[in-house]
């Protein structure tokens, strides 16, 4: 066991040396510093896991305990739920043939444009019309009965919500791995006697698994960063916990303690995820393959596949556009006016700011990672896209302890200024820039890139003459995709966002925390459909594979 | 830097807004400066002489400021209601100084002018509750203010003893109860809903609320910690279900029949009354109102109000847009629109404030609400009242 671990560490030493001796470099050093800087945030609220704080022995005696258990339920239930909706329909949709199959396959996919905390307000009186079942359990059982089900009745409300709109994560990649499975396999299974069933159940769903668990993993984390859905249902949870903490107890140092308890959830199912995937990465098989041949469905069969297609899209997507365009066809004169404006204007000018940023910074580091071949690189840069993982709340809390801590020793006031809120954004939303990114220079621009080399191009030749050209479309998709989730984002802004300064999400929080949903529905509707442009691009996107 | 240039022109009409009502108190500064670097060289008659002529010259500038460009106002507002635009229009018709309004919650505008400090462009600071001003004065954000009319017309309890704040309107925080299931002689007292007959027939919304707040740290002041907390376990346990939604929502679970008392601001209930919506109007037709404790320290009340900046750069208006507020007029108004007290309670002319009869109200100085605030957010938790 010493030996073995001996030899690791040298192997990893040796590593180091040659990274220091030839990889060594402008590009190299301040890609690192850059990665460190971006995950700096996230490793302060870490740090704050065992750090004092005066009101921590009150906060983890009385409201730990049910932040907890409000999180692992909603975690828990939203996962089942997504699953359930997500692969059943990706599985109908690629593998079974019934009318209305083309349509389905990209109109599933539309929830995804509605954020978790607007889908809250277009359900917001979901609870209320339990109303006269409650009245009825109160007069003929009993009023304790009705308060049980009253307050147990808050969760499965608020899974439905978040499943109704986040099931197309586990939908994508369901259906893309079902779509790309080797025809031979399941042909196999078919010639082997096995009927649709038993090949779902036996062969398709083991082989999508490691898909499946990725999706479930964005599931859940989506689920753990909402803020407005949780706080409009109250469900006690962590994000809603540090809200609470830091502004009602005005106690920062708890609200930071609390964000390092969810940091160290959220490390958790992620390491755990990696492992329930043994390692394995997403199933790719080779791509020629001929096209599957789909089960045909008789007319019964065809009429409930339709049926059960049809319930995801309605509930996450139908239902709520139609009840926000309905109040907002009401409530647009009185919320349109010259502010609206100045509030697209900030929401617009923002997200591009972010979009931008990200894209370039995202672009550098992994060109970096790849063009050098530096592990060390390919490291930090790991530990910078973790953002997308960690609540938009926490990284908030994060920003502000470093904000903090430049004040004081340069004087330079960053809390609450735009460059902090873009910075923000950057840390959240890296991921998404980062990983297109990366995939296209792994498939398009490695061989290039060395050509280039050994012909004697530099570093930065190489990268604006090879890969940015080669990767415009990824850098564009990039770059929409991170416009598109800051102008949804919704806790991270709440926090950092400058004075005075509203973006459509801020304003639809806030109306609907007014009571004012109807009126929130103007700008809940600008976001939707800013949010369809990628969610239709996405799905061209993932679709061209199949041919 | 670039990133924040784009947005300049968005807020340069508020900067220059600012500038403008200033300009002449700068110059007279400056001037000054000089006067007293002359003094220095030694000429006690000179710098008598020209400085009252500065002084003369100092009061016509100003007037002549207030009638070329009118002067400015900037206001930080958790407030937001119908009734504050009416006010604001005619403070600007009576004074010409115009108001800039910043609306947003009480805890954002003060962690604003902490972050902000002497820079902040505003000059009053108006919250819903007494809690969050003696929060913005421990901040230090809030100055000092002697004026004769304030003292005059905002009773004792009603504002800071040192003048940072001033109570503008009251709310009660009362029980409001089903007409039809529940008879006003069963209600006395806040106590008296902790008792084991009203389980499951009481709401109340979260303890996040600063309203609910105050009222415990009004309970811890009456009645000591440990009876706050047994008291807070109690009704928690009493709850139909449990603790969501906003006063009117409460309001909305009587009428339903969810539960039979809420514990509920007065104002609310005023607002579903004179709602738009039928529905509204019906809620409101079915609860009835009980000012709670008149046997013995009174009903909980609350404020809202307002002080003026430390960083102000427009003291004399911003006291001026107070005493606007404390007004008979204003007062009246507030009744009316938003179904608000007067400061002095008796003053009430609102007829619908009137059908639910007067009442007594606990006289506790409102700032002790805010000083107890924190211990009762934690005995809320203790209290397992989310």
């Amino acid at each position: 066991m010493a030996a073995y671990l001996i030899n690791i560490a040298q192997h990893r030493l040796r590593h180091l040396k040659q990274e220091i001796r030839f990889k060594l470099n402008a590009w190299t050093i301040s890609a690192l510093i850059l990665g460190l800087i971006l995950f700096l945030p996230m490793a302060e609220v870490l740090w704050h896991l065992t750090s004092p704080a005066e009101n921590w022995e009150h906060l983890r005696d009385t409201v730990l305990g049910r932040y907890l258990k409000g999180s692992v339920i909603l975690v828990l239930g939203t996962a089942v739920l997504s699953v359930l909706l997500g692969v059943s329909t990706a599985w109908l949709v690629a593998c079974c043939e019934f009318p209305g199959r083309k349509i389905f396959e990209w109109a599933l996919i539309l929830p995804l444009a509605i954020p978790t905390y607007i889908a809250a307000y277009a359900y917001f009186d979901l609870l209320d019309q339990l109303t006269p079942l409650l009245i009825w359990v109160r007069l003929n059982i009993s009023p304790e009965a009705m308060t049980l089900l009253s307050d147990t009745m808050v969760y499965p409300v608020t899974i439905v919500v978040l499943a109704a709109v986040l099931y197309p994560y586990v939908y994508l990649v369901a259906r893309a791995a079902f779509a790309r499975q080797s025809s031979q396999c399941i042909e196999a299974a078919r010639t082997l006697g096995h009927g649709p069933q038993s090949t779902f159940w036996r062969v398709a769903l083991p082989l999508a698994r490691p898909a499946i668990v990725g999706g479930v993993a964005l599931v859940i984390m989506e689920t753990l960063n909402d803020y407005g859905a949780v706080e409009h249902f109250n469900v006690p949870t962590f994000t809603t916990g540090i809200f609470r903490t830091w502004l009602s107890m005005g106690d920062l140092q708890g609200a930071l303690r609390l964000a390092a308890c969810l940091m160290a959830l959220i490390l958790f199912l992620l390491v755990l995820e990696k492992w329930l995937r043994f390692g394995a990465r997403f199933h790719k098989s080779s791509q020629a393959d001929r096209p599957f041949q789909r089960y045909a469905l008789g007319q019964a069969k065809a009429g409930l596949a339709i049926l059960c297609c049809l319930l995801p899209l309605v509930i996450g997507f139908v239902l709520p556009l139609s009840r926000l365009a309905y109040w907002a066809s009401f409530n647009a004169g009185k919320v349109l006016d010259a502010s609206f404006l100045k509030l697209t204007l900030n929401s617009v000018g923002v997200a591009t700011a972010a979009g931008l940023a990200t894209v370039v910074l995202a672009l550098f580091l992994a060109y970096t990672a790849r063009y050098f071949g530096s592990r060390t690189v390919g490291a930090t840069n790991r530990l910078a896209i973790l953002g997308y993982a960690v609540p938009g709340a926490v990284i908030a809390m994060g920003i502000l302890l470093i904000a903090g801590q430049v004040t004081r020793t340069t004087g330079w006031v960053l809390t609450g200024s735009l460059a902090a809120l873009v910075l923000a954004y950057v840390i959240r939303f890296l991921a998404v820039a980062w990983q297109p990114i990366d995939s296209g220079m792994e498939r398009n621009c490695a061989q290039l890139n060395n050509a280039a080399r050994s012909l004697g191009a530099n570093a930065a030749r190489s990268l604006f003459q090879i890969n940015v050209p080669l990767l415009r479309n990824a850098l564009v998709a990039a770059g929409l995709f991170v416009f598109v989730d800051t102008i949804k984002e919704l806790p991270l802004t709440l926090v950092l966002r400058p004075f005075d300064f509203e973006t459509l999400s801020t304003r639809t929080f806030d109306l609907a925390k007014q009571a004012q949903i109807p009126e929130s529905s103007v700008p809940a509707l600008c976001i939707i459909l800013v949010s369809l442009l990628p969610v239709i691009w996405l799905n061209r996107q993932m679709r061209t594979p199949e041919k | 830097m670039f990133l924040v240039e784009p947005y300049s022109f968005l807020t340069a009409r508020l900067w220059h807004g600012r500038c403008c009502g200033t300009t002449a108190l700068v110059n007279q500064n400056w001037m000054l400066d000089i006067v007293e670097t002359v003094s220095h060289f030694g000429e006690p008659l000179a710098r008598f002489v020209m400085k009252s002529f500065l002084k003369s010259f100092f009061a016509l500038g100003l007037l002549a400021g207030v009638s070329v460009s009118a002067a400015e106002l900037n206001v930080y507002s958790h407030r937001h209601y119908d009734s504050d635009a009416i006010l604001f229009k005619q403070f600007t018709k009576e004074t010409g100084i115009k108001i800039n309004v910043v609306k947003a919650s009480a805890d954002q505008l003060i962690q604003r002018l902490i972050s902000e400090g002497k820079n902040s462009p505003a000059d009053a600071l108006l919250t819903v509750d007494a809690g969050r001003l003696h929060r913005a004065k421990a901040a230090g954000v809030l100055q000092p203010v002697k004026s004769r009319a304030l003292a005059k017309k905002v009773p004792a309890p009603m504002r800071d003893p040192e003048g940072h704040w001033f109570g503008m309107t009251v709310r009660s925080r009362v029980i409001v109860y089903s007409k039809d299931r529940v008879k006003p002689s069963d209600l006395s007292t806040y106590e008296a809903l902790a008792k084991p007959e009203w389980k499951g027939r009481v709401v109340a919304r979260s303890s996040s609320n600063i309203y609910n707040q105050s009222l415990l740290a009004s309970i811890i002041a009456a009645n000591g910690k440990d009876k706050a907390l047994a008291w807070a376990k109690a009704v928690r346990k009493n709850m139909a279900r449990s603790p969501r939604g906003s006063d009117r929502d409460q309001a909305r679970a009587v009428a339903a029949g969810l539960a039979d008392v809420a514990i509920m601001n007065t104002y609310y209930l005023g607002i579903l009354a004179n709602s738009a919506v039928a529905a509204d109007r019906e809620v409101a037709a079915k609860v009835g109102v009980f000012f709670p404790n008149q046997d013995g320290r009174g009903a909980h009340i609350n404020v809202s109000g307002g002080g003026v900046t430390a960083s102000a750069k427009n003291k004399k208006e911003a006291i001026r847009f107070l005493e606007f507020l404390t007004s008979a007029k204003s007062q009246e108004a507030f009744g009316n629109v938003n179904h608000e007290y007067p400061v002095i309670i008796k003053n009430n002319k609102s007829e619908l404030l009137k059908s639910w009869g007067s009442f007594k109200a606990d006289d506790v100085n409102l700032s002790v609400l805010g000083a107890k605030n924190a211990e009762a957010v934690k005995l809320f938790d203790l209290a397992g009242w989310e």
